[in-house]
């Protein structure tokens, strides 16, 4: 049972619990002996919570596990995310007694939904870095292959699926954090638009570029996860109070109809050739299928990663000044050589940066006049051997962080809702993914469409084989 | 513009109000070592150029909220 169990849907799981083939307590206790079993090699989990989980889990009447979509589903949360009476390490030694008081905003979300945290994912430490590698908790590696990076810096939560130790996990994503791990592990990962959910209770990185994003195996749980997570908290300067939609109500439609923009620049620009087939491949399905394609323009991208960073190292430095100052020394190296970086960039360049992040929402918001929906690549590479540094593609070098956001940053800082999902296998044995970018609060058609492509035999990928 | 040098990123912290970066630190910045994202001169050209480009009176981005005006 274990193994069919581990890789099911939280909409199977849930048909299971509701018609009584399985209980909320066996169901804890099947992902708690996976997670015993994985946990030393995939290092998913830095805390794990499953005696308060079973004993949740025991308090729950059949009545009880139709009061939400996730009632009875065990989950797990990047550990930036406040879970009251746990530890938040935030992957590092500096918050190794850090106890939260009170649960984050979709934590709390969650717990009134009678979902199940069974634990606290691994992270690049401060959610600084794509790689994922952690020298304090370890590095989490690739469901696919065990020697490649799970990527980050949700890296945790993209292995905790990817294995089968949760069927759902929370990230947070300032420049494609949930959505690259996701792509590399085969998972959908989605970032909805800025404000959607708030990020009360999440330890910062980036105050501004700072998303809440989701990690599930189908859309479908996707759309269920988002309508619970989703919601206005006016303590985020961030949130927006605006009503949330029913999000499985969009998966009853196909692409039919539909204006796909497919950019002309920079997005399928230097990338592997089989992710470029791929994408070729979802762009005949959507043709087929009665959507339109149609060219955009983005603007001019070259500048947009300094931009970034130079938005992220002041903010960054910012959230961490008092924590310096008492316990500077437990910091890691690469951390703290990017707060000193952050340290020595002018009032003047982080205006200069937000100013232009304003440039990229409003050219990005006329593309959404010719389009419904946006079409790239999730990331240029397939998941790296663990310890890569940089990435050669087209004779141009890229440290490998870059090169796995290069194709989400962007829309972190436009705030666009963006989804990637899996859409093939490369010939290495790894997942390629596709994204999708909606208008702002546009849910609704990201889901529509990915669950379309989603439904196609032709997209689907093997499960990887974690218990061989 | 001229060429970075550690002596006066450590005349900096110094001589501002600064969090205690170590040599070690400070070498990092001028000369990168561990991968980090860039270095700081890299990242002081890219600015450079980025000051040039006038943006008119396009202000700071903020909230997305109301953000489905186009101009």
């Amino acid at each position: 049972m274990n193994n069919n169990i581990a890789f099911q849907s939280v909409k199977s799981l849930r048909s299971m619990l509701q018609r009584g083939e399985i209980t909320p307590v066996e169901l804890v206790d099947t992902f708690a002996e996976r997670i015993e079993r994985h946990n030393p090699q995939s290092k998913a989990f830095i805390t794990t919570t499953i005696d308060i989980a079973r004993e949740q889990a025991s308090q729950l009447s059949r009545g009880d596990l139709t009061g939400s979509s996730f009632a009875g589903i065990p989950y797990a949360s990047k550990d930036l995310f406040d879970v009251q009476g746990v530890r938040t390490s935030a992957g590092s030694r500096v918050f190794h007694d850090r106890i939260a008081k009170k649960d984050a905003f979709a934590i709390a979300k969650l717990r009134a939904a009678q979902a199940l945290s069974l634990g606290k994912t691994n992270l690049h430490e401060f959610a600084y870095g794509a790689t994922g590698e952690n020298e304090v908790y370890g590095t989490a590696v690739n469901a696919y292959d065990p020697t490649r990076l799970a990527g980050g810096s949700s890296s945790g939560s993209a292995a905790a699926v990817a294995f089968g130790l949760v069927p759902a996990a929370l990230g947070t994503d300032t420049g494609g954090s949930v959505r690259a791990p996701a792509a590399l592990n085969g998972l959908v990962g989605f970032k909805p638009t800025l404000g959607r959910i708030p990020t009360s209770g999440v330890v910062p990185y980036c105050w501004t570029l700072d998303h809440v994003g989701l990690m599930t195996r189908t859309i479908a749980d996707c759309a269920d996860l988002l309508s619970i997570v989703s919601g206005y908290d006016p303590s985020d300067p961030a949130s927006v109070n605006r009503p949330v939609e029913n999000y499985p109500e969009a998966l009853d439609q196909d692409v039919s109809g539909l204006r796909v923009g497919i950019p002309s620049n920079f997005y399928y620009e230097r990338a592997d050739d089989e992710i470029l087939e791929a994408l070729e491949r979802v762009k005949e399905y959507l043709v087929a299928n009665g959507a339109k394609l149609v060219p955009v323009t983005f603007p001019d991208m070259g500048h947009s990663r300094t931009v970034s960073l130079t938005v992220q190292m002041p903010e960054a430095l910012s959230a961490h000044s008092a924590y310096l100052q008492e316990r500077g020394c437990l910091y890691s190296a690469d951390f703290r050589a990017g707060l000193a970086l952050g340290q020595c960039i002018l009032a003047e360049h982080y205006v200069k940066a937000k100013r232009f992040i304003e440039i990229y929402r409003q050219q990005t918001n006329r593309l959404f006049d010719q389009v419904d929906l946006i079409l790239t690549p999730a990331t240029p590479e397939i998941a790296q051997k663990v310890g890569t540094v940089k990435v050669t593609r087209n004779g141009v070098n890229e440290a490998i962080g870059n090169a796995i956001t290069r194709f989400t940053t962007f829309f972190n800082m436009t705030g666009h809702p963006a989804l990637t999902m899996p859409c093939a296998m490369h010939t290495q044995g790894l997942p390629i993914a596709l994204q999708l970018v909606g208008r702002y609060f546009d849910e609704m058609t990201v889901l529509r469409a990915a669950h379309a492509i989603e439904r196609s035999d032709q997209f689907s990928i093997p499960l990887p084989k974690v218990d061989a | 513009m001229q060429k970075l040098t550690k002596a006066t990123l450590t005349g900096i912290c110094a001589q501002m109000a600064s969090h205690s970066w170590s040599e070690e630190e400070i070498n990092e910045l001028v000369d990168p070592q561990l991968g980090i994202i860039t270095g700081f001169q890299d990242l002081l050209n890219e600015l450079e150029q980025l000051r040039k480009i006038d943006l008119g009176t396009t202000p700071p981005a903020m909230s997305v909220q109301g953000a489905d005006r186009h101009e």
